[in-house]
């Protein structure tokens, strides 16, 4: 009798199964999928390259600057990364359709460039990174941000240590 | 026709790679008629040398490694892990993440008993059933998917914490999906009672007695079939279990229908553990938002997964990675006491009698 009540319900309700491709596939929006990164939020502390269990991350030295690359064909999606990351840099999106054709292996790269910069103290270049500033009390305003930001790493603690600090 | 030339007794094969058989084990069993009379076990098929790579990898990045041994305890495995190197370490999780810790492992055992005893009605031949206890599972995935983002490897744990936090729209979400997922138990408790097909085949079938339960110091739900009472999360509870009124279900018949009827009765105090923990959420912080040294070390810690107890020993050095891990999986325990089991089994009862003790091969050859 038990099992006449499913039956009753499965043949109103329908299939349970989804239309996928046809139709849209069931997605959550907290899904670990497609890694998404912002070049410009990178403070270039390259812990995730560290916690990344699979060596998908790499960054590297260029002329042009530090570049980022995560080998989606390498990831697991564990999301060590982004939940290590200081600046909220490296996002994990619900984008799960990595499907692609063989000859497309290679480009499976989520690729980023943190560019060379003069510093405007020295004249050094050295990395337009995101400054290291979230733990500088008081907070930093969004000038003071651009301003250390436009420094090489030896001129932006010269710059905190003489920041002026308001009684 | 006549039988003098057909001998008394065969040595059949069953796997590594078999129909029937959740995983690659190999047995070579020895049978009179259709009467099991002697088995072999050997294992080794599954084997990936994680045990080696995890002396490769730093401790945080060990925290992922540890969470693919398995697939179906892919919760107790990292936490049990992290608990070892907060140990060392004397990290002290906070409230929130101890009951968040909490919430994720029963989700996952919710979801690893369905699956168990959805397998073992397959065996019995109930193929419709089978489906329908699967789509009930498949309420706990889109669960464990929308909550961690995964449905196997759902990356909950850090040593510190958990990675995940709730809040009220997840909260109400869960308790809409456990609200289902109960009531669907309970039917399917009532079914396990009364329907011949599963009771014919499942009753007094692959006995493990009381004795031979402790001859074998087997764990898990397999041992409280048996009449052994324990269980890790009140013997020596972790996590949040001090605090929750957990119900330890045990049985004595030590058949096939007592494991799976033991497996059931814990997804429905999973369910009510879990809406006691999303109940009683503290507040504050989830984890300790650091990623502190482990200092040299060693410790020792253990864990109820789904399949019974797991133990971790972690030694640390003065490097990043561990020096040595070692874990001692419930299927360890309880693979051995199949030779109990299937004696005089008969042959169409091998499958689910391997079953019946939900072996995990990944977990124990590793």
């Amino acid at each position: 009798m038990n099992f006449l009540t499913i039956f009753a319900r499965n043949l109103k309700q329908g299939p349970q199964t989804e239309a996928f491709p046809l139709g849209p596939a069931f997605t959550p929006d907290r899904l670990r999928g497609r890694i998404e990164f912002k070049a410009e939020s990178c403070e270039g502390c390259r812990i995730c390259e560290r916690v990344c269990p699979a060596n998908a991350i790499r960054f590297a030295k260029t002329p042009d600057g530090m570049t980022f690359d995560c080998w989606h064909n390498t990831c697991v999606f564990c999301g060590n990364c982004e939940f290590y990351c200081p600046t909220d840099a490296i996002h994990q999106t619900n984008d799960w359709d990595l499907s692609h054709v063989n000859a497309d292996k290679f480009d499976m790269v989520e690729h980023g460039l943190i560019p060379n910069q003069t510093c405007v103290d020295c004249g050094a270049t050295a990395l337009n990174t995101a400054p290291m500033v979230k733990n500088a009390k008081p907070p930093l305003s969004t000038e003071e941000v651009a301003e250390v930001r436009a420094r090489c790493p030896k001129c932006r603690a010269k710059y905190l240590k003489n920041r002026k600090v308001p009684a | 026709m006549s039988t003098h030339n057909v001998p008394e007794t065969f040595s059949i094969p069953v796997g590594p790679l078999h129909v029937a058989l959740e995983e690659p084990m190999y047995f070579k069993i020895d049978v009179q008629g259709e009467t099991v009379s002697h088995i072999d076990i050997n294992a080794g098929h599954a084997h990936r040398g994680i045990e080696y790579l995890t002396t490769k990898r730093t401790m945080y990045q060990n925290v992922v490694l540890t969470e693919r041994i398995c697939s179906l305890c892919s919760n107790s495995h990292p936490q049990t892990f992290a608990m070892a190197a907060e140990k060392i370490a004397g990290i002290e999780v906070p409230e929130r993440g101890i009951y968040l810790r909490t919430v994720a492992d029963e989700m996952k055992r919710v979801t690893s008993h369905l699956f168990n005893v959805a397998l073992l009605v397959h065996l019995v031949g109930y193929e419709t059933y089978f489906m329908h206890m699967m789509q009930v599972r498949e309420i706990g995935q889109d669960m464990l998917e929308s909550i961690f983002g995964n449905r196997q490897d759902i990356g909950a744990m850090c040593i510190g914490g958990v990675r995940y936090d709730l809040d009220d729209k997840s909260i109400a979400y869960i308790k809409g999906a456990l609200d289902k997922i109960e009531a669907e138990t309970k039917d399917i408790i009532k079914t396990f009672k009364t329907n011949g097909s599963i009771l014919r085949r499942t009753k007094g079938v692959g006995v493990l007695t009381h004795a031979d339960a402790i001859t074998c110091g087997v764990v898990g739900p397999v041992a409280r079939a048996s009449g052994v009472d324990y269980d890790v999360r009140r013997e020596a509870p972790y996590a949040a279990y001090d605090r929750l009124p957990l119900v330890v279900h045990s049985l004595t018949d030590g058949d096939v229908w007592s494991r799976a009827m033991v497996r059931l009765e814990e997804i429905l105090t999973s369910i009510n553990l879990l809406r006691v923990c999303l109940r009683d959420l503290p507040g504050g912080p989830v984890n300790i938002n650091d990623r502190p040294d482990i200092p040299p070390g060693q410790a020792v810690t253990r864990s109820e997964a789904p399949r019974g107890e797991v133990i971790y020993y972690l030694r640390t050095n003065d490097t990043p990675q561990p020096e040595r891990v070692k874990w001692r999986v419930p299927t360890f325990m309880n693979w051995d006491s199949l030779r109990f089991m299937l004696q005089d089994a008969k042959i169409a009862d091998i499958a689910m009698i391997v079953n019946s003790i939900d072996p995990c091969l990944s977990c124990t050859e590793r």
